[in-house]
């Protein structure tokens, strides 16, 4: 089961099985080598799931850190129903949607979406490949992300997951722990919400500065 | 089709989800109707962009800082587990309520004279020879170990400059002295002294009970709050500075002991009384006066920032396991540079500092003091064969020659009235002194190489419209040059 979820295999080669249930076995029996093996296999695929779920790298080093606290502390309940990676996601899932919770109650001073953005620390930006194309590609995908900012969060979650990530019902249901018919039901109305975004026949709920006069 | 197509089923045409006729009929209406056009060309581009959205691979963190900080809760929690006491369990109580109760009336119902319950002792009994308390012997405490953080210029350990320096473990008895540099010691987690230049400094005593430091120069201090029974002690001369949870500065030479108290609380004691000296506050003692007969004055602000920036570097998990793993990265500039390691910053290089292996960023001021990318490095965990890790920063690129005729050129092309009109709808708000800060490169040919908006006040619309006005500037051709431009509007 959900053998597919997901692509990014952190900076090692992915594990077989049979060194999985080891390494979960180390980490279960405190072994900090067996931390750091874990932390350096999954860290960039965390980061990376993280990082295209919030669309925007605030806290991200935060964020991380959150996902492998719940990692080491639930090792010892984790079942071996899916794939350590799989299940990693979901944590990844649940942090998003925590997060993604919160920025709707207290929402960014900075806005959505800064995926390759110019706005972080420019000395430590490269240069854009071609101006034109490379705000072309920004712009797309900040109304994305303003679009998903639009929906309900477990409706953008869900949303984001198949849309997205291409993922199926029956994984959605997994990652957000929930039922594929509940899935179903609340995809059915996210897509409509969003594209009805994107068409520009719905403009996004959003908040508006004097000065955002773009 | 008589309806306009609902925006998602542009998203199943897209998707392919749909018949071939269904889709034909979609665009054919979409042909005559210019909204359902409209909403099929951003559809299809924001479907586009899903793919590029899903190859977005992980930006680059301070991994480092990162799994130190998980280690740090992880190990936390364990700590604490360990340390609370073992609940008993409910039936245990239970037990142990229903048995009590039954002594009790057997106790009362038997007629016996009045004695006391016999009870099991919670704790093992204490030898009591003769009734007196006798303590027990009181064990050796456990010895500390000091590693070094970072390093500039010349350190002696014992006598000898090692090679080994960030691989020793410093333990009680040594002497660490520096020549014009310094080095940051750390021993407990946010513990570690930092040795200022032509500094001596020998750990006394370095246990868990006490530290005791003798000091003959400048010590910056940063120690983690002390639990009861615990000392910690610098030694200058006949004096002695005592802490319990601060960060101070002790300087002390053959005229006059100093201490500079950063925060938290510091007490000077020699054999005529004790002094204290608070937060943000310092006092200077003669060498012949005893300190009660002193006062403390308030520091300058000049003085707190230079005790913030001596503050001694501590990493965020101190574990020897942990950091047996460490190893020192070199970070060498042609001159005295300021830098900064994976986002933290560390003062002026050349310098050598402790980090976990991986790849980590370097990160050099300019002359404006701001930060730029020096380069990265993979540092790989400690092999007795192998070099230390080593970066060097470039020196900075000489100012190019013709950077004020450029700038005169710039300055003189920017077309006013454009930008007047690109300012208009903020004027109308009232908004003023805004700014955009650009960085544009020339060449010879007078044709601009890159021009970049790195700062600005202005929303999106109009930094873009003051953009194109730049951009419209024609140089001729001259000098090559590369700077940076604050445009005032």
């Amino acid at each position: 089961m959900l053998q597919r979820v997901k692509r990014e295999g952190g900076s090692v080669a992915a594990l077989g099985p049979a060194d999985e249930a080891d390494l979960i076995e180390r980490c279960r029996a405190e072994d900090r080598s067996a931390h750091d093996e874990f932390y350096h296999r999954f860290r960039r695929q965390v980061a990376g799931n993280l990082y295209r779920v919030l669309g925007d790298r605030t806290d991200l080093d935060d964020l991380v850190q959150e996902v492998f606290v719940i990692a080491f502390r639930g090792l010892v309940r984790f079942r071996g129903d899916a794939r350590l990676s799989t299940w990693i996601y979901r944590i990844c899932v649940n942090v998003a949607l925590g997060r993604i919770r919160t920025r709707k109650r207290r929402p960014n001073a900075v806005g959505v979406a800064d995926l390759d953005s110019a706005s972080a620390d420019p000395s430590l930006v490269e240069r854009p490949e071609t101006p034109d194309r490379s705000l072309e590609r920004r712009r797309d995908q900040e109304s994305v992300y303003r679009a998903l900012e639009s929906l309900a969060p477990k409706k953008r979650m869900v949303l984001y997951l198949h849309e997205i990530e291409g993922l199926d019902l029956k994984e959605i249901a997994y990652l957000v722990d929930s039922n594929p018919v509940t899935v179903r039901t609340r995809l059915f109305y996210a897509r409509r919400e969003f594209y009805k975004v994107i068409s520009g026949e719905d403009p996004p709920a959003v908040v508006k500065t004097a000065e955002d006069d773009s | 089709m008589s309806s306009h197509v609902a925006p998602h089923r542009w998203a199943d045409a897209y998707a392919r989800r749909l018949a071939d006729s269904e889709r034909a009929t979609m665009d054919r209406h979409a042909e005559q109707c210019r909204a359902c056009a409209r909403a099929r060309e951003r559809i299809t581009r924001a479907s586009d962009s899903f793919v590029a959205i899903r190859n977005q691979s992980s930006p680059e963190l301070s991994w480092d800082s990162v799994r130190a900080r998980v280690h740090w809760s992880v190990s936390t929690e364990r700590r604490a587990k360990v340390r609370l006491p073992q609940r008993r369990p409910l039936l245990g109580w239970v037990a142990f309520g229903v048995v009590a109760t039954a002594g009790v009336i057997a106790t009362l119902v038997v007629d016996r004279p009045a004695e006391p319950v016999a009870r099991a002792p919670l704790t093992a009994p204490s030898p009591e020879p003769g009734g007196a308390f006798v303590s027990p012997a009181p064990a050796s405490p456990v010895g500390l170990a000091g590693l070094v953080n970072r390093t500039t210029g010349d350190v002696m350990i014992d006598g000898t400059r090692p090679t080994d320096l960030f691989a020793r473990r410093l333990v009680a008895g040594t002497v660490i002295a520096t020549g014009d540099g310094r080095v940051d010691i750390q021993f407990g987690d946010a513990s570690a002294f930092g040795l200022g230049p032509r500094s001596r400094l020998e750990l006394r005593r370095f246990d868990a009970q006490a530290i005791e430091l003798v000091v003959e120069g400048t010590v910056d201090v940063q120690v983690a709050p002390r639990v009861a029974g615990q000392r910690f002690v610098v030694q200058a001369g006949k004096r002695t500075i005592e802490v319990r949870g601060t960060q101070f500065r002790v300087r002390h030479d053959a005229v006059s002991t100093a201490v500079a108290c950063r925060h938290g609380l510091v007490a000077v004691r020699d054999s005529y009384g004790q002094l204290e000296v608070g937060a943000a506050r310092h006092v200077e003692l003669a060498a012949a006066r005893p300190v009660s007969t002193e006062r403390t004055l308030p520091l300058s602000l000049e003085a707190a920032t230079e005790l913030a920036d001596a503050t001694p570097m501590t990493l965020p998990v101190w574990e020897l396991g942990t950091l047996a793993s460490s190893a020192p990265l070199e970070i060498a500039t042609s001159g005295r540079r300021d830098v900064r390691l994976d986002g933290v910053e560390l003062g002026a290089a050349p310098m050598r500092v402790r980090v976990m292996p991986g790849r980590h960023t370097v990160e050099a001021a300019d002359g404006q003091g701001r930060y730029r990318r020096a380069g990265w490095i993979d540092v790989a965990a400690p092999n007795t064969n192998a070099k230390p890790a080593r970066l060097e920063v470039l020196p900075e690129p000489p100012a190019t020659r013709g950077t004020d005729e450029r700038r005169r050129q710039l300055r003189a092309g920017i077309d006013k009235g454009r930008i007047g009109l690109c300012m208009r709808k903020i004027s109308k708000q009232g908004l003023a002194g805004t700014y955009v800060q650009i960085e544009i490169s020339v060449d010879a040919q007078g044709a601009v190489g890159f021009l970049n908006i790195i700062d600005t006040d202005l929303g999106k619309a109009t930094a873009g419209c003051v953009d194109e006005v730049v951009r419209d500037v024609r140089f001729k051709p001259g000098a090559t040059a590369t700077w940076n431009e604050r445009i005032d509007l």
